[in-house]
């Protein structure tokens, strides 16, 4: 019964979706409100009815409904429970209508917002949401519905791909989908300001940032517990492969990462607006090229378990945004000229500018190379790879510099600066980096790039510290105790500290980075049970082999006893999974992390009495990486919360100076 | 703030101090770890073979059966005595180029290579242009072929104390915009 209520709820939505797309358009077109007002409401019944849907959909996972073809495909009775209610973004048409449903309630939020802020862009921004939502929507009504019926309904379901299966499944899959398409919501904003020809008024700036920074946070913590759950789960002792897939999802971030920025500028100096609109559109293009690759494009990947056709559907939107997006762009070129300047190479403008044009590239070039073997097919029958290996040589220095200028720009002043006092503020940041060169080349490094690595992260770690220091330390001096005064310090200007908190966490990615890939050691172990090995400081015992068997997979534990230089730091487990059904394994890696270094053990096939060969990692500082998460997170609520009404400045600079704050 | 006391500038280089610790301990821990030449070799060559049958992973990371048959072969032509590049040759010969996680450099594969440095290197020229004629048509930027500000020492240390002041004080970033850009569109709204 729900099941068939949400089978009929989805065809409803599409239309009223593509009535919104329609009525709001010509509402604000031909001025007429009561158009408008309709479409707006109709965006409201979205959310509802595709919630409907998508519990039918949950409700028949959970009831084990084999009738419905996706159930039967993506489940099993032996799935565990608490896994059913997460099996709806197993394959590819649950998820589309996952996406359809999250894509729903955010821009019925975003649009309310709109309506009370921005009365001109509303309408037109509205009508470009709705038609993204309805292209969303005849894709699942069309060509992929998860609510379908088989004529007869299967004793037991197919089961779902075991690699899925996993924690980080609750949440790794729903924020990188709920990221792509978020990037629509800013997309839509910056359109609709530019169609309702107010692009040149910033008015859309605020909210375009706002929505800007919920996006670039969901892609941020999907793309991290994406590197968990490799990490975890895939047993290579790594968390980033340059994958296409991986790819896919990162190019966006790249591009809204630059958005973030830029539309600061606009929002302080009135500058940038035409960038600020290719900005966004191109991050939405290479969203929706995320989903053309993770949907069944061309290039084979790991992520491999949700392929279909339909990529080419996704191919054609993407062509068309493009081409719709420049002509609005084109159309409304004259309504975006800048009365501001720039007034000096050196500045917070140019540092910004610098940034953005460093991300496009590292994003651009990631496209090329995950394209390129399609490309080199096409152009010479030669089927080619490009890996890992590449990715590393040619984006590495390029995110080695943005590194250095996340922790350089924020020092710089808007307008001008000279190489004086770029030099002075610097003072500290470079002692600080140097101090630390001097300690690693003592105690015996020697390679040249990590050595510079460090020092570029310590530039952003010491700078950072520094200027929270100082602001603690006058708000200190007026009788606050020092944590107040950082709190308070955080909270006075929350764009810029919520902004510091991020980069902090960027550099404690990128220390975490450095220090696995140029300091990862790694051995395979042919063990039988009772053996004993040693991994630099780690000295490792095979004490005990578990072998259980369910009616769907064979789990096989192996458990070490480990101790690090003589000091004993307790029992792993590590566990290889066989499924049964699908003939395939999961691992899953023991692993014991400390600040320091991680240490891993994963087991490949193991023999009747437990004997395997085992690889074991020591990962230097990858800890940190993980870590970064939660100041990723907290970072950008602080950047986002309501400010407090402000004090008005009474300030008056001297002529060219403006505050350095962001 | 031009002369900071030891008072200020001594924490920072504390913490330094202690990051350097923090990783000096764990990169000392490594480091020290020094694998059999062969091995190190055959971990080098393994990152750059892919593994036929599961596309996108290295031969070093996959632990279908295919990547360990093909790990033992790395090892066994070492110990013969192969080069690295013979041994990626001869999975070449057996697989196609595309085992390699690293496209060839030759023929048409340069592409692949010289697209990247050559875009970054024409959009680096691309921003210096268009930030210098950025900064020359502004009515407000000085004279001076370098572009560098002709603040005033003084100016300068003015604005250093007005740093520390809007520190302390809630208003930085806050102020309303000079030429009023901030305006909203309210008033004859379309369906407000």
């Amino acid at each position: 019964m729900l099941v068939d209520a949400g089978y009929v709820a989805l065809p409803i939505a599409l239309a009223v979706g593509a009535y919104v797309a329609v009525a709001s358009f010509l509402g604000a077109w031909m001025r007429a409100p009561v158009l408008v007002l309709s479409a707006r409401y109709g965006m409201m019944t979205v959310p509802v009815l595709l919630a409907i849907s998508t519990l039918a959909l949950v409700y028949a996972f959970v009831t084990h409904d084999f009738s419905v073809r996706y159930v039967a495909e993506n489940s099993s009775l032996a799935l565990p429970q608490v896994y059913t209610w997460v099996a709806l973004y197993a394959g590819n048409s649950g998820s589309l209508l996952f996406i359809a449903t999250v894509y729903a309630f955010l821009s019925v939020v975003a649009v309310a917002g709109l309506a009370r802020k921005l009365p001109y862009t509303a309408p037109y921004a509205t009508s470009v949401m709705a038609l993204v939502m309805a292209f969303f929507l005849a894709v699942i009504v069309f060509l992929a519905n998860p609510l379908e019926r088989l004529a007869i309904a299967p004793p037991d379901g197919q089961g779902i791909n075991p690699l899925l299966i996993h924690f980080g499944m609750f949440i790794h899959p729903p924020m990188q989908m709920m990221g792509l398409i978020s990037v629509a919501i800013p997309f839509s904003i910056a359109i609709g300001a530019l169609l309702a020809g107010r692009g040149g008024r910033d008015e859309w700036v605020d909210l375009g940032r706002v929505w800007g920074m919920v996006s670039w946070t969901i892609l941020t913590v999907g793309l991290l517990l994406g590197s968990w759950w490799a990490y975890t789960i895939l047993g290579w002792g790594g968390y980033w492969a340059w994958d296409p897939v991986e790819n896919s999802a990162l190019m966006p971030w790249l591009a809204m990462t630059a958005f973030v920025h830029s539309i600061m500028v606009q929002k302080r100096r009135g500058m940038f607006r035409m960038w600020n609109i290719i900005l966004v559109s191109v991050a939405f293009v290479l969203a929706e090229m995320g989903m053309f690759i993770n949907r069944g494009g061309p290039v084979p990947s790991v992520h491999s378990f949700a392929q279909s056709t339909m990529g080419w559907v996704f191919l054609g939107f993407m062509a068309f945004t493009l081409i719709a997006s420049l002509a609005a762009f084109m159309w409304r070129i004259n309504t975006l000229k800048s009365r501001e300047r720039l007034d000096s190479m050196l500045s917070r403008e140019s540092a910004f500018l610098t940034q953005n044009v460093l991300f496009l590239a590292v994003a651009f070039i990631t496209l090329w190379g995950t394209i390129y073997p399609v490309f080199s097919e096409a152009a010479s029958d030669e089927v080619i790879t490009v890996g890992q290996p590449f990715f590393d040589r040619v984006n590495g220095p390029i995110l080695l510099v943005l590194v250095f200028l996340m922790g350089v720009g924020p020092l710089l002043p808007w307008r001008r600066a000279n190489l004086q006092n770029v030099l002075t503020i610097l003072r500290i940041p470079l002692a600080g980096a140097a101090i630390v060169t001097v300690a690693l080349i003592a105690i015996g490094i020697r390679e040249l790039v990590p050595l510079l690595a460090v020092a570029v992260c310590v530039i952003t770690f010491v700078a950072i510290g520094h200027e929270w220091l100082r602001g603690s330390r006058v708000r200190h001096r007026r009788g606050e105790s020092y944590p107040l005064a950082l709190a308070r310090l955080l909270g006075a200007n929350r764009p810029r500290y919520g902004g510091y908190i991020v980069h902090l966490g960027i550099a404690m990615l990128a220390i975490g980075a450095i220090g696995s890939s140029f300091y990862a050691v790694q051995r395979d172990y042919n063990m039988a049970l009772g053996e004993s090995d040693s991994l630099g400081d780690y000295l490792f015992t095979y004490v005990n082999f578990d072998s259980t068997p369910h009616s769907d997979r064979i789990e096989m534990t192996a458990q070490f006893d480990v101790s690090k230089q003589g000091r004993d730091i307790g029992s792993l487990d590590a566990r290889r999974t066989f499924y049964i059904s699908h003939e395939v394994a999961a691992t899953r890696a023991a692993i014991r992390s400390t600040p320091i270094e991680d240490f891993y053990i994963v087991p490949s096939e193991f023999t009747e009495s437990g004997g395997a060969v085992f690889r074991v990692y020591v990962n230097p500082l990858v800890w940190w990486m993980w870590m970064a998460g939660p100041l990723f997170v907290l970072g950008s609520v602080l950047a986002l919360s309501p400010r407090r009404r402000s004090v008005p400045a009474t300030l008056p600079l001297p002529r060219g100076v403006r505050m350095a704050g962001v | 703030m031009n002369s900071p006391t030891a008072n200020s500038v001594l924490p920072p280089l504390a913490f330094a101090l202690l990051l350097a610790a923090i990783m000096a301990a764990s990169l000392a821990c490594g480091a020290d770890e020094e694998l059999p030449v062969l091995e190190a070799r055959a971990q080098e060559i393994n990152k750059t073979v892919m593994c036929p049958v599961c596309p996108g992973e290295s031969i070093d990371q996959s632990q279908h059966p295919r990547a360990t048959a093909m790990r033992a072969v790395v090892d066994e032509k070492l110990a013969e005595g192969s080069t690295n590049d013979e041994i990626r040759q001869y999975f070449v010969e057996r697989y196609g180029p595309s085992v390699l996680l690293e496209p060839p450099r030759e023929g048409l594969n340069w592409l692949v290579w010289i697209v990247p440095p050559v875009g970054v290197l024409a959009a680096a020229v691309a921003l210096y242009l268009v930030l210098r004629m950025a900064v020359r048509s502004s009515p407000g930027a000085d004279a001076s072929p370098t572009g560098v500000s002709a603040l005033t020492d003084n100016e300068r240390d003015d604005y250093f104390r007005r740093i520390e002041a809007a520190l302390a004080s809630d208003s930085d970033g806050e102020r309303p915009s000079p030429t009023g850009r901030e305006s909203q569109d309210t008033g004859e709204a379309v369906a407000g």
